[in-house]
């Protein structure tokens, strides 16, 4: 049990891969799905209802279908084959941010249209450019904006379907914390799959407690 | 110099006409309130002279610039908002995007709050004031950034009793201190008479009057006019006749009209006789020392103040 708990080098490359590979797709995610929010937030144009109804289904989407739409998209014989990213950290970090993305855009797009429409209006008589209207309107929304990323981290980072499909669970590259505890489970190294797990909602916890506590000292 | 020009602009929004404004100039240094009923594309007329509003032709232009920029104006906006900080970080925030170094800000800022009357408030939560409190600070906040262009959108909205009695008698000296060219939005009759020098009236999103608020107010010559300025329209002979707010008296005249009493509504300090003219409900102070009439009563009213209306534009 000893062992178990030691920080040996494949564990802590598994850790480091998974806080890598959620922790770009999450950068990736805001910085998409916050423009994206504050777009549909603020602006009027035909399908919006439309488009609001598929990021909050995409908010729902499992896993393991955004894996597998990825994966037909990546494998050699698909339409992108040719890139050679299947089975790579880089696809998993596609699938996680399609997996993202949306609830970054929904959570974005509720917390800014909770602001006062005439906001960004003052912003702009304020003489405030649209880079810096974005990130202003972003500080007045961050308690919300924070959720987003607490709760697209913690989903991306505790999947496993996607991340099996698009990057094969390959020990030495693609090889996660989630992924690694199916593998330790179908051995039979409950032990070994139980300490990852705790690994992995250890690192969860860690996150989560950082931005709550940049969310509770933001609070107004 | 500072003349708000307006030529040929159109807003429709989802197939309806909001604002279409042929030609309007809005003197510079002066202060022009825009005057009319609900809905009538005031806010709209603003936001499309401070660039927030995309108009489908024609071309607004301040002191002979094509365009407004953000930095010649300052808007106070109907609902009152502000950042989630201390009423000292609103303030600053727009000064700090216009560049305004930090010694020259702080005094711009202690200059502006005292003016309004709010320096015990610049370390408190903006959004948490109260309406009074709130209004002076967007004043405050527009103030501080001296600007050539000043654009009120119902300055006074929302606010009670007393704290509107003081900022109403306070706004034409803090007007005067903005030494800009002020445009403000009001449907108060009286506010635009006691605020402005000019007028411009707009109903249904065009402009029906524009000018000198004394040759308006005297002489509205059009029935649209005549009715956002509150004055009584009569049809007598054929002949629109326009009586301002308070113009009738009890009694005969020059032009006087039957009246026949529905009520009289009793307000303490005097009482007001209730009735139609024909079928226009007027409004008749009953003074001292005048026998109250009752319902049913017929009573002859004139006014030695009223104006021949034109046909509507």
């Amino acid at each position: 049990m000893g062992n178990l708990f030691a920080a040996d080098a494949t564990t802590a490359a598994i850790v480091l891969r998974s806080l890598a590979i959620s922790g770009i797709a999450t950068a990736l995610a805001v910085l998409v799905g916050v423009p994206a929010g504050y777009v549909i937030a603020r602006r009027q144009f035909r399908g919006r209802t439309i488009l609001l109804g598929l990021i909050n289904t995409g908010m729902g989407m499992p896993p393991v279908v955004v894996g597998l739409v990825v994966w037909i998209l990546l494998v050699r014989s698909g339409p992108f084959g040719d890139l050679g990213l299947i089975y790579t950290p880089a696809a998993m970090v596609l699938a996680q941010f399609l997996i993202a993305t949306p609830m970054v855009i929904g959570f974005t797009t509720a917390s800014i249209q909770a602001l006062s429409p005439r906001l960004a209006d003052l912003l702009a008589v304020l003489g405030a450019g649209r880079l810096r209207t974005l990130w202003l309107v972003a500080i007045e929304a961050r308690l919300g904006l924070l959720v987003a990323i607490m709760a697209a981290f913690g989903a991306i980072v505790s999947e496993v379907g996607a991340s099996i499909i698009v990057g094969g669970n390959l020990e030495r590259s693609t090889r996660v914390l989630t992924t690694a505890i199916v593998t330790e489970t179908s051995r039979g190294e409950v032990e070994r799959a139980l300490v990852l797990g705790l690994v992995l909602v250890a690192l969860s916890f860690s996150v989560n407690l950082a931005l709550t506590v940049i969310q509770q000292r933001a609070r107004p | 110099m500072t003349d708000v020009t307006l030529d040929g602009v159109r807003v429709d929004r989802e197939r309806r006409l909001v604002l279409d404004v042929r030609s309007l100039v809005m003197r510079g240094g002066r202060t022009t309130a825009i005057l009319g009923p609900n809905g009538s594309g005031k806010t709209t007329l603003l936001r499309v002279i401070a660039g927030l509003e995309r108009v489908h032709t024609g071309r607004v232009s301040f002191g002979g610039r094509p365009v407004v920029r953000s930095h010649d104006l300052a808007y106070v906006f109907q609902e009152q908002v502000f950042l989630r900080q201390s009423v000292r970080r609103n303030l600053e925030l727009g000064l700090r995007l216009r560049g305004v170094q930090k010694q020259q800000l702080r005094e711009r800022i202690e200059g502006a709050v005292s003016l309004v009357g709010i320096p015990h408030l610049l370390d408190r939560r903006a959004d948490r004031l109260s309406g009074g409190e709130g209004r002076r600070a967007s004043l405050a906040r527009a103030l501080c950034l001296q600007a050539p262009l000043v654009l009120l959108d119902e300055p006074l909205a929302g606010l009670d009793g007393s704290a509107y009695a003081h900022l109403i008698d306070e706004l034409p000296r803090i007007l005067e201190v903005f030494r800009a060219t002020t445009l403000l939005v009001t449907h108060s009759r009286d506010e635009a008479l006691r605020l402005a020098d000019d007028l411009v009236v707009l109903v249904g999103g065009r402009v029906h009057a524009a000018g000198d608020k004394h040759g308006i107010a005297a002489n509205p010559r059009v029935t649209q006019v005549a009715q956002v300025l509150g004055y009584t329209i009569l049809t007598v002979t054929g002949r629109r006749l326009a009586l301002p707010p308070g113009a009738l008296k009890v009694g005969g005249g020059p032009v006087q009209f039957p009246l026949r009493v529905e009520a009289i509504v009793d307000a303490v300090d005097f009482k007001e006789i209730v009735g139609r003219i024909g079928e226009v409900r007027v409004r008749v102070r009953c003074e001292h020392g005048e026998r109250t009439p009752t319902h049913g009563d017929q009573l002859i009213v004139h006014s030695e103040r009223l104006c021949e209306l034109e046909s509507a534009l």
